[in-house]
């Protein structure tokens, strides 16, 4: 059984305040099997405004197609995938 | 739909029963509490760590010897569970069914406890970051989410009147939506949505892993040969992909296993050659919901 991983470098994209990935998303576009979900961090129990508390994490990827699409839109190529 | 029919129904379809929307129903079974903890923490539920495991990478873990199994029976029992202590975090007791979009006017029409508000879906802004304005939600679950300012619309009209609920739903439909409604936690009835498959949480779980967090119809879909012109403008519409054309015959064929008998196919259609069928009058998908 293949295991395909995706792995998000989060000092390019997220907790790292550099880029807020609720005004980014175009992983989220690419991807046609909708592998990614995006979130605020766990344990924030109010409605959060802080880029800092949102990222993004690939859940679903025994759906993923490695068409790398979603590498080569990621403006902070912080995407990276492998088999 | 078989046993929740037969459980909440009061011998009609679950969604039919009024009593499932009452706010008497609510405060029983305390479920503005529930609510509250879920819907602050919606975006976290695939993340979250039920048991040692979070969603992440489901697939895989799904398809692991032993693991796999336990974690299936582990999850069903999760989504359709009863019991008082549910963990609103993870959603437990919270799964829908899809609705022809007659049965969705007349709840959001008769059945569906004030207020009415349409917020952002969530689903949508998770998966794809799109904010988009077309999940109803009425009863309790309106006044929770009223105070989410990241599902309200920026000019804070999410309230919308009966009159208009109707109207909205059946504009989401012919867009091509699915609409579908949501035990949360059942069998307190306080949503419908507008869904697309593979954005909307449910449909994924369901139709990637088979989890049945949705339910498929009361009815099927039908064509009548002879009315089929052959257009093929339903194809597009499908968002299962059951419709196929066939250019020799030159009309659509309808793979009933895979028709969750949402309907909107029926918008693109000229001459009415789909009709909804009852699915316990289709011997091949009869009980498979």
């Amino acid at each position: 059984m293949e295991k395909i991983r995706i792995e998000i470098d989060y000092t390019k994209c997220g907790e790292s305040g550099k880029v807020d990935p609720r005004d980014c998303c175009k992983c989220l576009r690419a991807c046609d099997p909708a592998v990614f979900i995006m979130h605020e961090t766990l344990g924030v129990e109010q409605d959060p405004i802080d880029p800092q508390l949102w990222r993004i994490t690939p859940v679903w990827n025994s759906l993923c197609t490695k068409c790398m699409k979603c590498v080569e839109v990621c403006p902070e190529k912080a995407i990276r995938v492998w088999w | 739909m078989c046993n929740w029919c037969t459980k909440h129904g009061a011998g009609k379809k679950w969604y039919m029963n009024a009593r499932n929307y009452s706010n008497e129903l609510a405060n029983e079974m305390r479920a503005k509490e529930y609510l509250t903890e879920q819907w602050t923490n919606f975006e976290q539920v695939y993340i979250r760590k039920i048991m040692g495991i979070s969603s992440v990478d489901l697939g895989y873990k799904l398809k692991l010897p032993i693991i796999g199994k336990v974690l299936r029976w582990q999850a069903e029992r999760m989504i359709h569970s009863e019991a008082m202590k549910r963990n609103p975090k993870r959603a437990d007791g919270h799964f829908g069914q899809v609705i022809p979009l007659e049965e969705a006017k007349i709840i959001l029409g008769n059945l569906a406890a004030e207020p009415i508000i349409e917020n952002y879906c969530m689903c949508r802004w998770m998966q794809r970051g799109v904010k988009e304005r077309c999940c109803i939600n009425f009863g309790v679950l309106s006044t929770v989410i009223e105070k989410l300012p990241r599902f309200i619309p920026e000019n804070n009209t999410a309230r919308i009147s009966r009159d208009e609920a109707m109207k909205r739903i059946e504009q989401h439909n012919r867009k091509g939506y699915v609409a579908s409604v949501w035990f949360q936690p059942v069998p307190y009835i306080n949503a419908i949505c507008s869904c697309e498959n593979p954005e909307c949480g449910g449909m994924r779980l369901r139709s990637d892993f088979g989890l049945h967090t949705v339910y498929k119809a009361e009815y099927v879909m039908q064509v009548a040969d002879e009315e089929c012109d052959g257009c093929a403008l339903c194809v597009a519409k499908c968002q299962y992909g059951a419709i196929r054309y066939i250019p020799s015959m030159r009309r659509v064929i309808i793979d009933p296993k895979k028709c969750w008998g949402c309907g909107v196919c029926r918008h693109m259609c000229r001459h009415e050659a789909l009709k909804l069928v009852p699915r316990e009058e289709v011997a091949v998908v009869r009980g498979m919901y």
